[in-house]
């Protein structure tokens, strides 16, 4: 395993807020991300959680869905009336619904129990470093062989223009634009197709399919365009 | 003198009530005309008509011509006329009265069927009315005979189907109020043909619901009865629709309260699961990430860093058997709720490739879908299981440096069938274990050094199973194991068109 990378040296220390009521998680959790750098709150309880949202002002908030005062998705949904902050998802549960819920309420991601720092980490960067990018993001997105121009609408693979149906770009640019994030299948078929295409996933799952064809070296494998089964996809620059 | 049969008592009033009008006329013949004479005379007659029926009203009409001839036209006491012009009179009067009968008997006929028809409209509307209200099978059993007793005198009783798709009688097995059991047979007919029929002296009606027959209503007529009018023959089968729309009723009310109760287990199970699933999760995650933050710490000697790995790995493995062991459960405590959607193939294994990457990462894997695979109705997060169980044991039971091959194509033997093999290159399966490998706790070499309590199988059996479709397993020709599944195609829902 990698050693810890030195704390991140571009502006103020993160800040990040961990609402879980396990003492021996909240402590190699707040471990992890101090040895990022990131400077912690922790709290056990839901509305102490939502408190501490408000005053510390976190960058981010990792949230454990069951507290013994409620559910974590009933703060996700105070919350997103009034911050945008970014929500990382823990959760004990088996069940893909209680993802898709956490997720539709306006969780960013969501990491199933039990996990590793190593994996903890990355979504934690890739979160914060979307919460930085969204301020000063220019129209190109990179990523390995794919260039994708928002300003122009095109999209290159290898330097040579891939062509899209105006769905499949549409799809991928909702998706890159939240590289790092769990879309679910909801989320994407109302922004792409309309509310009233929220029922029709094998829609979704066709164009996914062939943005993939057009898009990866390997469509079974996807690197950038990864599934995430019975919740919806994520998008890994 | 013997007693007269009754049939012949209305003839005999009949001949007394013209008697009577004879006697009574007779002293006051000097004071009343003739022709009031013979308005007393039709009036007998029309009463004879209405009280008595026809054949003693035409004999009243006959009577009355004699009688008349007899004691009141002259001369008296003959049936001689003088006055040729009687032999008018005797005819019109003749002709009045039997007219007059006719008529009558013909009311009075309509007015008995519209008593008659009353009874059965009436009987009709409150079978209608109590079996709105009725929500069992006894309340509707009941309802029915009632209604055929009182709209018919007949005995009934209801065939319903049973657990083994025939049909037996409903009620308590010493049947109340019938004769005899009703024979099955022609009754089986009646419910396969949808047509009324007469057999073995029942009769037996369809009970034609607007989904299906929902039985047969059997009536019993009293020995020595006539077949049915053919206005009977209506009612009962207005009858039969709306004992067969009560018992379509009384079915889905059963159908809703199982539902209910299932739902309710269901909603049990899942909390009860969750749960188990929360609290044995925790210390097994505060486990994994407490050896990482040894390991990541980067201050432990090499040896002991290694104990913190294998910490590591073990609550991993003991966090997959939990994982096992919540899906088998969930999957054996009843129906196995899918959430079936249309999707291509290649997701749910690219998935499944995905979860597996690390184990998967010392062999090679080959996928050869083919290019007209249709989408297929699937759940996603279920068949996510079954193939990344199969692609776990494929990498747990092959060495290093094999081949996994994944195929899936139309099957070449059903066209409305997928076929999926996931293959490998290593040992292959013990002989002999093809069945037995999908039962729990079984595995494929016993007393290895490979872990695993044997749930992986398992689990992939009760999944494609709840699909509708089959897994066999076997060994190639070549060697090594081959596990391939067979799911139903179906048919697609259309894509939208776009231009591209």
């Amino acid at each position: 395993m990698s050693p810890p990378r030195p704390p991140q040296s571009e502006g103020p220390a993160p800040v990040v807020l961990i609402v879980e009521d396990e003492p021996q998680i909240r402590r190699f959790v707040r471990a992890a991300l101090q040895s990022e750098g990131c400077q912690t709150h922790e709290t056990d309880s839901l509305g102490r959680g939502l408190i501490e949202a408000g005053t510390r002002k976190p960058d981010l908030l990792i949230l454990d869905l069951g507290l013994p005062d409620g559910d974590g998705i009933e703060l996700i949904r105070e919350l997103r009336t009034w911050s945008c902050l970014p929500v990382l998802v823990l959760s004990a549960r088996t069940d893909e619904a209680d993802k898709v819920l956490a997720l539709d309420a306006g969780a960013d991601d969501y990491l199933g129990k039990p996990f590793g720092i190593p994996e903890l980490l990355a979504r934690v960067r890739a979160l914060l470093r979307r919460a930085r990018r969204s301020s000063d993001s220019g129209p190109i997105f990179s990523f390995g062989q794919i260039e994708l121009d928002l300003a122009q609408r095109q999209v290159r693979r290898a330097g040579e223009t891939v062509h899209l149906t105006p769905i499949e770009y549409r799809l991928l640019a909702l998706l890159a634009s939240n590289a790092g994030r769990v879309l679910t299948h909801r989320q994407l078929l109302r922004e792409v197709w309309g509310p009233h295409y929220v029922e029709h996933a094998h829609y979704l799952r066709v164009y996914m399919a062939s943005l993939r064809r057009k898009l990866e070296d390997d469509p079974t494998l996807p690197r950038h365009l990864r599934t995430e089964p019975g919740v919806g996809y994520r998008f890994v620059a | 003198m013997q007693a007269a049969p009754a049939s012949l008592f209305p003839y005999l009033w009949a001949g007394a009530l013209v008697a009577g009008v004879a006697l009574l006329a007779s002293p006051l013949r000097d004071r009343l005309d003739q022709a009031n004479i013979i308005m007393l005379f039709l009036l007998a007659v029309l009463l004879a008509a209405v009280r008595l029926g026809r054949g003693p009203g035409i004999l009243a009409a006959f009577l009355s011509v004699a009688a008349f001839n007899f004691f009141f036209v002259h001369p008296r006491l003959t049936f001689a006329v003088s006055d040729v012009q009687y032999l008018l009179t005797f005819a019109v009067m003749l002709a009045v009265a039997l007219i007059t009968t006719h008529l009558t008997t013909g009311l009075r006929r309509q007015a008995e069927m519209a008593r008659h028809r009353e009874l059965r409209m009436t009987a009709l509307y409150e079978m209608a009315r109590d079996l709105s209200g009725a929500l069992s099978l006894e309340q509707v059993d009941e309802i029915v005979r009632h209604f055929v007793r009182r709209g018919f005198q007949y005995e009934a009783c209801l065939l319903l189907p049973d657990a083994q798709d025939g049909l037996s009688r409903f009620g308590p097995a010493p049947a109340a109020g019938i004769r005899q059991e009703p024979p099955l047979e022609p009754a089986r007919e009646c419910a396969r043909s949808g047509q009324a029929r007469n057999d073995s002296g029942w009769h037996f009606q369809p009970l034609r619901s607007p989904m299906r027959i929902r039985g047969v209503l059997a009536l019993s007529p009293p020995a020595g009865s006539r077949q049915l009018a053919p206005e009977q023959q209506q009612l009962l089968e207005t009858g039969a629709s709306l004992v067969a729309i009560a018992l379509e009723r009384v079915h889905y009310i059963q159908v809703a309260q199982e539902i209910q109760v299932q739902m309710e287990s269901e909603r049990l199970r899942n909390s009860l699961l969750g749960a188990l699933s929360h609290d044995l999760r925790t210390p097994l995650t505060a486990l994994v990430g407490l050896a990482d933050s040894l390991v990541l710490a980067g201050r432990l000697p090499p040896e002991e860093e290694e104990l913190a790995q294998s910490i590591r790995e073990e609550a991993l493995r003991t966090s997959a058997l939990v994982h096992n062991l919540l899906d088998m459960a969930r999957l054996q405590s009843g129906p196995v709720a899918l959430r079936k959607e249309w999707q291509p193939l290649e997701e749910v294994l690219g998935a499944a490739l995905q979860a597996r990457a690390s184990q998967l990462a010392r062999h090679r894997v080959q996928v050869e879908l083919a290019p007209d695979l249709p989408l297929l109705e699937l759940d996603a997060v279920l068949m996510e299981r079954v193939f990344s169980n199969l692609l776990e044991n494929a990498a747990k039971y092959t060495p290093p440096g094999s081949t996994v091959t994944i195929r899936a194509g139309r099957d070449p033997r059903e066209a409305d069938r997928v076929r999926i093999e996931i293959s490998d290159n290593g040992p292959g399966l013990p002989r002999g274990r093809g069945k037995s490998l999908f039962e729990k706790f079984t595995r494929g070499r016993d007393e290895s050094a490979i872990p695993g309590v044997g749930l992986g199988l398992a689990i992939v059996h009760s999944i494609i199973a709840a699909h509708q479709g089959r897994i066999e397993a076997g060994n190639q020709a070549g060697g090594g194991a081959c596990f391939s599944i067979s799911l139903p195609a179906g048919t697609p829902p259309a894509l939208p068109q776009e231009e591209a």
